[in-house]
Protein backbone atom coordinates (compact mmCIF):
# COMPACT_ATOMS: atom_id res chain seq x y z
CA UNK A 1 0.00 0.00 0.00
CA UNK A 2 1.25 3.47 -0.89
CA UNK A 3 2.17 6.06 2.22
CA UNK A 4 -0.68 7.86 0.11
CA UNK A 5 -3.45 5.38 1.14
CA UNK A 6 -2.69 5.02 4.29
CA UNK A 7 -2.49 9.15 4.69
CA UNK A 8 -6.11 8.93 2.86
CA UNK A 9 -7.37 6.45 5.54
CA UNK A 10 -5.85 8.73 8.14
CA UNK A 11 -7.96 11.69 7.01
CA UNK A 12 -11.19 10.30 8.36
CA UNK A 13 -10.07 10.07 11.71
CA UNK A 14 -12.02 13.05 13.36
CA UNK A 15 -10.85 16.36 14.47
CA UNK A 16 -12.45 19.29 16.54
CA UNK A 17 -12.64 22.48 14.42
CA UNK A 18 -13.67 26.43 15.34
CA UNK A 19 -15.59 27.36 12.48
CA UNK A 20 -15.70 30.52 12.00
CA UNK A 21 -19.12 30.53 9.84
CA UNK A 22 -22.35 29.00 10.04
CA UNK A 23 -24.17 26.27 8.31
CA UNK A 24 -27.08 23.85 8.79
CA UNK A 25 -26.74 20.39 9.42
CA UNK A 26 -25.48 18.36 6.32
CA UNK A 27 -25.72 15.23 5.03
CA UNK A 28 -23.30 13.29 4.03
CA UNK A 29 -23.34 9.62 2.70
CA UNK A 30 -20.84 8.85 5.64
CA UNK A 31 -22.66 10.47 8.48
CA UNK A 32 -24.29 13.50 8.96
CA UNK A 33 -22.21 16.66 9.72
CA UNK A 34 -22.57 19.79 11.91
CA UNK A 35 -24.85 22.28 12.28
CA UNK A 36 -21.87 25.06 12.19
CA UNK A 37 -21.81 27.81 14.25
CA UNK A 38 -19.43 30.34 14.44
CA UNK A 39 -17.38 29.79 17.60
CA UNK A 40 -18.36 26.66 18.39
CA UNK A 41 -16.16 23.63 18.77
CA UNK A 42 -17.13 20.83 16.35
CA UNK A 43 -15.94 17.40 15.30
CA UNK A 44 -15.24 16.88 11.73
CA UNK A 45 -12.98 14.22 9.44
CA UNK A 46 -9.99 15.19 9.08
CA UNK A 47 -10.13 16.04 5.66
CA UNK A 48 -12.59 18.67 6.09
CA UNK A 49 -10.71 19.93 8.24
CA UNK A 50 -7.78 20.36 6.33
CA UNK A 51 -9.85 21.85 3.52
CA UNK A 52 -11.91 24.41 5.81
CA UNK A 53 -8.90 25.23 7.41
CA UNK A 54 -7.01 25.94 3.73
CA UNK A 55 -10.16 28.22 2.55
CA UNK A 56 -9.35 30.39 6.32
CA UNK A 57 -12.69 28.91 7.28
CA UNK A 58 -11.94 27.63 10.89
CA UNK A 59 -9.46 27.01 13.33
CA UNK A 60 -8.21 23.66 14.06
CA UNK A 61 -7.99 22.04 17.66
CA UNK A 62 -4.97 20.10 17.93
CA UNK A 63 -5.82 16.58 19.51
CA UNK A 64 -5.23 16.29 23.02
CA UNK A 65 -2.22 14.35 22.59
CA UNK A 66 -0.04 16.29 20.32
CA UNK A 67 1.31 18.15 23.62
CA UNK A 68 5.01 18.45 24.26
CA UNK A 69 4.88 17.04 28.18
CA UNK A 70 2.36 14.21 26.85
CA UNK A 71 4.15 13.34 23.87
CA UNK A 72 7.60 13.62 25.67
CA UNK A 73 6.61 10.99 28.49
CA UNK A 74 5.36 8.99 25.30
CA UNK A 75 9.07 8.97 23.66
CA UNK A 76 10.73 8.29 27.30
CA UNK A 77 8.09 4.94 27.43
CA UNK A 78 8.72 3.85 23.85
CA UNK A 79 12.52 3.70 24.47
CA UNK A 80 12.72 2.19 27.76
CA UNK A 81 10.29 -0.63 26.82
CA UNK A 82 11.64 -3.30 24.26
CA UNK A 83 7.60 -3.48 22.92
CA UNK A 84 5.91 -1.03 20.94
CA UNK A 85 3.73 0.49 23.62
CA UNK A 86 0.46 1.83 22.64
CA UNK A 87 -0.18 5.25 20.56
CA UNK A 88 -2.25 7.77 21.34
CA UNK A 89 -3.48 7.70 18.08
CA UNK A 90 -3.53 4.98 15.30
CA UNK A 91 -2.60 7.40 12.86
CA UNK A 92 -0.33 9.40 15.00
CA UNK A 93 2.37 9.81 12.15
CA UNK A 94 -0.29 11.16 9.44
CA UNK A 95 -2.19 13.20 11.78
CA UNK A 96 1.06 15.11 12.46
CA UNK A 97 2.43 15.62 9.55
CA UNK A 98 -1.15 16.94 8.14
CA UNK A 99 -1.90 19.65 11.18
CA UNK A 100 1.53 20.77 11.45
CA UNK A 101 1.73 21.37 7.80
CA UNK A 102 -1.84 23.01 7.06
CA UNK A 103 -2.41 24.03 10.65
CA UNK A 104 1.15 24.93 12.34
CA UNK A 105 -0.45 28.53 13.25
CA UNK A 106 -2.99 27.03 15.85
CA UNK A 107 -0.47 24.37 17.18
CA UNK A 108 1.48 25.35 20.21
CA UNK A 109 5.08 24.35 19.66
CA UNK A 110 4.54 22.82 16.72
CA UNK A 111 8.67 22.59 16.23
CA UNK A 112 8.85 20.78 19.24
CA UNK A 113 5.89 18.45 18.13
CA UNK A 114 7.79 17.44 14.91
CA UNK A 115 11.12 16.24 16.43
CA UNK A 116 9.36 14.68 19.41
CA UNK A 117 6.94 12.82 16.88
CA UNK A 118 9.96 12.00 14.85
CA UNK A 119 12.10 10.47 17.51
CA UNK A 120 8.69 8.40 18.84
CA UNK A 121 8.66 6.90 15.03
CA UNK A 122 12.13 6.12 14.57
CA UNK A 123 12.48 4.22 18.02
CA UNK A 124 9.46 2.16 16.79
CA UNK A 125 10.30 1.79 13.60
CA UNK A 126 14.35 0.21 14.84
CA UNK A 127 12.61 -1.87 16.78
CA UNK A 128 10.12 -3.00 13.97
CA UNK A 129 13.70 -4.19 12.13
CA UNK A 130 15.39 -5.68 14.74
CA UNK A 131 12.19 -7.68 15.21
CA UNK A 132 11.48 -8.38 11.65
CA UNK A 133 15.54 -9.43 11.57
CA UNK A 134 14.32 -12.11 14.06
CA UNK A 135 11.51 -13.52 12.60
CA UNK A 136 13.71 -13.76 9.32
CA UNK A 137 16.51 -15.48 11.72
CA UNK A 138 14.24 -18.03 13.53
CA UNK A 139 12.24 -18.55 10.60
CA UNK A 140 8.93 -17.91 12.89
CA UNK A 141 5.42 -18.85 10.66
CA UNK A 142 3.99 -16.33 12.86
CA UNK A 143 4.07 -12.93 14.56
CA UNK A 144 2.23 -10.75 16.79
CA UNK A 145 2.17 -7.23 16.08
CA UNK A 146 0.25 -5.37 18.47
CA UNK A 147 -0.02 -1.80 18.60
CA UNK A 148 1.75 -1.31 15.64
CA UNK A 149 0.19 1.52 13.31
CA UNK A 150 -0.94 1.22 9.76
CA UNK A 151 1.84 3.41 8.55
CA UNK A 152 4.27 1.34 10.49
CA UNK A 153 3.43 -1.89 8.76
CA UNK A 154 3.48 -0.43 5.19
CA UNK A 155 7.12 1.03 5.84
CA UNK A 156 8.24 -2.58 5.36
CA UNK A 157 5.30 -4.71 4.38
CA UNK A 158 5.71 -5.01 0.57
CA UNK A 159 9.49 -5.44 1.08
CA UNK A 160 9.42 -7.86 3.86
CA UNK A 161 6.56 -10.20 2.33
CA UNK A 162 7.98 -10.28 -0.92
CA UNK A 163 12.00 -11.26 0.94
CA UNK A 164 9.30 -14.29 3.06
CA UNK A 165 8.22 -15.64 -0.01
CA UNK A 166 11.32 -15.65 -2.18
CA UNK A 167 13.22 -16.93 0.66
CA UNK A 168 10.62 -19.57 1.17
CA UNK A 169 11.36 -20.79 -2.52
CA UNK A 170 15.01 -21.31 -2.25
CA UNK A 171 14.14 -22.95 0.91
CA UNK A 172 11.46 -25.41 -0.66
CA UNK A 173 13.47 -25.73 -3.74
CA UNK A 174 16.60 -27.28 -1.56
CA UNK A 175 14.94 -29.91 -0.87
CA UNK A 176 13.61 -31.42 -4.06
CA UNK A 177 9.87 -31.83 -4.45
CA UNK A 178 8.58 -35.15 -6.14
CA UNK A 179 8.38 -34.43 -9.60
CA UNK A 180 9.44 -31.19 -9.09
CA UNK A 181 6.79 -29.49 -10.67
CA UNK A 182 8.27 -26.00 -10.85
CA UNK A 183 10.58 -27.16 -13.03
CA UNK A 184 8.38 -28.02 -16.53
CA UNK A 185 8.15 -24.43 -17.49
CA UNK B 1 -32.78 25.18 -1.06
CA UNK B 2 -30.97 23.33 1.90
CA UNK B 3 -33.49 20.50 1.88
CA UNK B 4 -32.71 19.25 -1.67
CA UNK B 5 -29.42 18.36 0.01
CA UNK B 6 -30.83 16.22 2.28
CA UNK B 7 -30.26 12.32 2.36
CA UNK B 8 -31.93 10.61 4.73
CA UNK B 9 -30.54 7.22 6.04
CA UNK B 10 -32.37 5.16 3.92
CA UNK B 11 -32.12 1.64 4.22
CA UNK B 12 -30.08 -0.12 1.21
CA UNK B 13 -30.67 -3.36 0.61
CA UNK B 14 -27.92 -5.64 0.71
CA UNK B 15 -29.08 -8.01 -1.32
CA UNK B 16 -29.93 -11.63 -0.91
CA UNK B 17 -30.12 -12.06 3.10
CA UNK B 18 -31.54 -7.97 3.15
CA UNK B 19 -29.89 -6.57 5.91
CA UNK B 20 -30.81 -3.25 6.13
CA UNK B 21 -27.29 -0.82 6.22
CA UNK B 22 -27.30 2.91 6.67
CA UNK B 23 -25.25 4.46 4.52
CA UNK B 24 -22.33 4.85 6.58
CA UNK B 25 -21.74 1.25 6.93
CA UNK B 26 -22.09 0.67 3.75
CA UNK B 27 -19.02 2.64 2.71
CA UNK B 28 -16.71 1.31 5.68
CA UNK B 29 -18.00 -2.22 4.21
CA UNK B 30 -16.19 -1.22 0.88
CA UNK B 31 -13.49 0.30 2.22
CA UNK B 32 -13.09 -3.32 4.29
CA UNK B 33 -13.79 -5.16 0.95
CA UNK B 34 -10.81 -2.37 -0.89
CA UNK B 35 -8.60 -3.38 2.14
CA UNK B 36 -9.00 -7.02 2.21
CA UNK B 37 -8.73 -6.95 -2.01
CA UNK B 38 -5.34 -5.04 -2.10
CA UNK B 39 -3.27 -7.47 0.60
CA UNK B 40 -4.59 -10.83 -0.23
CA UNK B 41 -2.98 -12.65 -2.92
CA UNK B 42 -5.53 -14.32 -4.52
CA UNK B 43 -9.13 -12.91 -5.81
CA UNK B 44 -11.55 -12.51 -3.10
CA UNK B 45 -15.20 -12.60 -3.51
CA UNK B 46 -16.76 -10.22 -5.61
CA UNK B 47 -18.87 -8.05 -3.19
CA UNK B 48 -20.85 -6.35 -6.16
CA UNK B 49 -24.03 -6.10 -3.80
CA UNK B 50 -21.68 -3.50 -1.67
CA UNK B 51 -20.97 -2.23 -4.99
CA UNK B 52 -24.08 -1.48 -6.78
CA UNK B 53 -25.40 0.32 -3.66
CA UNK B 54 -22.62 2.32 -3.52
CA UNK B 55 -23.16 3.41 -7.33
CA UNK B 56 -26.35 3.91 -6.44
CA UNK B 57 -25.70 6.44 -3.34
CA UNK B 58 -23.42 8.03 -5.62
CA UNK B 59 -25.58 9.09 -8.21
CA UNK B 60 -28.69 9.35 -5.84
CA UNK B 61 -26.28 12.56 -4.23
CA UNK B 62 -24.88 13.57 -7.71
CA UNK B 63 -28.35 14.20 -8.78
CA UNK B 64 -29.25 16.38 -6.19
CA UNK B 65 -26.41 18.64 -6.32
CA UNK B 66 -27.37 19.05 -9.57
CA UNK B 67 -30.27 20.77 -8.18
CA UNK B 68 -28.36 22.81 -5.45
CA UNK B 69 -26.90 26.30 -6.38
CA UNK B 70 -23.38 26.80 -7.56
CA UNK B 71 -20.50 28.08 -4.94
CA UNK B 72 -22.24 27.06 -1.77
CA UNK B 73 -19.57 25.76 0.62
CA UNK B 74 -22.10 22.47 1.52
CA UNK B 75 -22.12 21.80 -2.24
CA UNK B 76 -18.00 21.52 -2.54
CA UNK B 77 -18.14 19.37 1.09
CA UNK B 78 -20.43 16.81 -0.51
CA UNK B 79 -18.08 16.86 -4.06
CA UNK B 80 -15.21 16.54 -1.52
CA UNK B 81 -16.62 13.22 -0.16
CA UNK B 82 -18.15 11.45 -3.46
CA UNK B 83 -14.45 12.16 -4.93
CA UNK B 84 -13.54 9.95 -1.97
CA UNK B 85 -15.89 7.17 -2.34
CA UNK B 86 -15.31 7.07 -5.91
CA UNK B 87 -11.59 6.62 -5.18
CA UNK B 88 -12.11 3.90 -3.14
CA UNK B 89 -14.83 2.30 -5.35
CA UNK B 90 -12.50 2.40 -8.79
CA UNK B 91 -9.49 1.29 -6.30
CA UNK B 92 -11.25 -1.59 -5.37
CA UNK B 93 -12.09 -2.38 -8.99
CA UNK B 94 -9.22 -1.61 -11.07
CA UNK B 95 -7.23 -3.85 -8.27
CA UNK B 96 -9.50 -6.85 -8.64
CA UNK B 97 -9.40 -6.34 -12.19
CA UNK B 98 -5.26 -6.52 -12.19
CA UNK B 99 -6.02 -9.91 -10.02
CA UNK B 100 -7.76 -11.42 -12.98
CA UNK B 101 -5.28 -10.11 -15.88
CA UNK B 102 -2.55 -11.73 -13.64
CA UNK B 103 -4.23 -14.82 -13.05
CA UNK B 104 -6.90 -15.37 -15.83
CA UNK B 105 -6.41 -19.04 -17.31
CA UNK B 106 -7.21 -19.99 -13.29
CA UNK B 107 -9.86 -17.67 -12.52
CA UNK B 108 -11.74 -18.63 -15.20
CA UNK B 109 -11.09 -22.24 -15.16
CA UNK B 110 -12.44 -21.74 -11.44
CA UNK B 111 -15.63 -20.44 -12.32
CA UNK B 112 -16.03 -23.08 -15.22
CA UNK B 113 -15.47 -25.84 -11.91
CA UNK B 114 -18.14 -24.17 -10.06
CA UNK B 115 -21.26 -25.80 -9.03
CA UNK B 116 -24.79 -24.19 -9.99
CA UNK B 117 -25.80 -23.40 -6.41
CA UNK B 118 -21.85 -22.05 -4.87
CA UNK B 119 -21.73 -18.19 -5.08
CA UNK B 120 -19.15 -16.39 -8.13
CA UNK B 121 -15.94 -15.15 -7.16
CA UNK B 122 -16.54 -12.85 -10.55
CA UNK B 123 -19.36 -10.16 -10.79
CA UNK B 124 -21.05 -11.22 -14.18
CA UNK B 125 -18.99 -8.43 -15.99
CA UNK B 126 -15.98 -9.17 -14.91
CA UNK B 127 -16.48 -12.67 -15.67
CA UNK B 128 -17.18 -11.17 -19.14
CA UNK B 129 -13.62 -9.38 -18.52
CA UNK B 130 -11.87 -12.75 -17.70
CA UNK B 131 -13.15 -14.56 -20.73
CA UNK B 132 -12.01 -12.11 -23.37
CA UNK B 133 -9.11 -11.75 -21.76
CA UNK B 134 -8.36 -15.09 -21.79
CA UNK B 135 -9.73 -15.36 -25.37
CA UNK B 136 -7.57 -12.20 -26.53
CA UNK B 137 -4.39 -13.74 -24.99
CA UNK B 138 -4.59 -17.23 -26.99
CA UNK B 139 -5.52 -15.28 -30.27
CA UNK B 140 -2.20 -12.87 -29.87
CA UNK B 141 -0.07 -15.83 -28.77
CA UNK B 142 -1.57 -17.69 -31.46
CA UNK B 143 -0.88 -15.40 -34.52
CA UNK B 144 2.33 -13.75 -33.17
CA UNK B 145 4.25 -17.35 -32.76
CA UNK B 146 2.44 -20.56 -32.06
CA UNK B 147 1.32 -20.71 -35.62
CA UNK B 148 4.82 -20.36 -37.06
CA UNK B 149 6.00 -22.93 -34.80
CA UNK B 150 6.67 -26.91 -35.44
CA UNK B 151 3.40 -28.36 -35.44
CA UNK B 152 4.11 -30.36 -32.30
CA UNK B 153 4.25 -26.94 -30.28
CA UNK B 154 1.89 -25.84 -31.50
CA UNK B 155 -0.36 -25.60 -28.32
CA UNK B 156 -0.08 -24.16 -25.23
CA UNK B 157 -1.70 -24.90 -21.58
CA UNK B 158 -2.54 -21.34 -20.21
CA UNK B 159 -3.00 -23.06 -16.95
CA UNK B 160 0.27 -24.32 -16.50
CA UNK B 161 2.18 -21.48 -18.11
CA UNK B 162 0.46 -18.51 -15.83
CA UNK B 163 1.65 -18.94 -12.03
CA UNK B 164 -0.81 -19.73 -9.48
CA UNK B 165 -1.38 -17.07 -6.74
CA UNK B 166 0.93 -17.59 -4.17
CA UNK B 167 -1.37 -18.88 -0.94
CA UNK B 168 1.72 -19.37 1.26
CA UNK B 169 2.29 -15.52 1.31
CA UNK B 170 2.39 -13.76 4.77
CA UNK B 171 -0.13 -11.26 5.45
CA UNK B 172 -0.74 -8.46 8.16
CA UNK B 173 -4.48 -8.71 9.45
CA UNK B 174 -5.79 -7.59 12.90
CA UNK B 175 -8.72 -9.68 14.37
CA UNK B 176 -12.45 -8.47 14.54
CA UNK B 177 -13.94 -11.39 16.22
CA UNK B 178 -11.73 -13.92 18.54
CA UNK B 179 -10.75 -17.03 17.05
CA UNK B 180 -9.25 -19.62 18.56
CA UNK B 181 -6.80 -22.88 17.90
CA UNK B 182 -5.31 -21.19 14.96
CA UNK B 183 -2.94 -23.76 13.84
CA UNK B 184 0.62 -22.75 12.75
CA UNK B 185 2.51 -24.78 10.24
CA UNK B 186 6.13 -25.23 10.84
CA UNK B 187 8.50 -23.33 8.72
CA UNK B 188 11.46 -25.89 9.15
CA UNK B 189 12.07 -29.81 9.83
CA UNK B 190 12.95 -28.81 13.76
CA UNK B 191 10.23 -26.66 14.23
CA UNK B 192 7.09 -28.55 15.93
CA UNK B 193 3.36 -27.03 15.05
CA UNK B 194 1.51 -24.93 16.99
CA UNK B 195 -1.75 -23.10 17.87
CA UNK B 196 -2.39 -19.39 19.15
CA UNK B 197 -5.54 -17.78 19.78
CA UNK B 198 -6.55 -14.59 17.81
CA UNK B 199 -7.60 -11.96 20.23
CA UNK B 200 -9.93 -9.36 19.16
CA UNK B 201 -8.16 -6.17 18.14
CA UNK B 202 -4.57 -8.12 17.87
CA UNK B 203 -2.68 -7.60 15.00
CA UNK B 204 -0.45 -10.70 13.33
CA UNK B 205 1.91 -11.78 10.31
CA UNK B 206 1.38 -14.82 9.24
CA UNK B 207 0.77 -17.34 5.99
CA UNK B 208 -2.32 -16.13 4.45
CA UNK B 209 -3.36 -19.72 3.77
CA UNK B 210 -4.06 -20.44 7.47
CA UNK B 211 -6.58 -17.48 7.81
CA UNK B 212 -8.01 -17.28 4.08
CA UNK B 213 -11.38 -18.47 5.60
CA UNK B 214 -11.27 -16.17 8.00
CA UNK B 215 -10.40 -13.48 5.44
CA UNK B 216 -13.77 -14.84 3.86
CA UNK B 217 -15.77 -14.50 6.51
CA UNK B 218 -14.74 -11.36 7.84
CA UNK B 219 -13.57 -12.42 11.05
CA UNK B 220 -10.30 -10.54 10.26
CA UNK B 221 -9.30 -7.64 8.55
CA UNK B 222 -6.00 -7.58 6.05
CA UNK B 223 -4.11 -4.07 6.52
Amino acid sequence: MEPAEVEFLAEKEPVTVVPNFSLDRIYLIGGDLGPFNPGLPMEVPLWLAVNLKQRQKCRIMPPEWMDVEKLEEIREQERREDTFTPMPSPYYMELTKLLLNHASDNIPKADEIRTLVKDIWDTRLSKLRLSADRFVREQEAHAKLDNLTLMEINTTAAFFTESLNHMYKLRTNLQPIEGAQSQEY
Amino acid sequence: MADELELFEQGSDAGSDEVLLTPAELIRQLEEAWLNEKFAPDLLESKSEIVECVIEQLSHMEENLQRAKKGDLKVSIHRMEIERIRYVLSSYLRCRLLKIEKFFPHVVEKEKLRAKEDPSDLSPEEFTFAKEYLENTEMYLKNVVLKHMPPNLQSIDLLKSVPLPNLDSFVFLRVKERQENILIEPETDEQREYTVDLEEGSQHLIRYKTIAPLVASGAVQLI
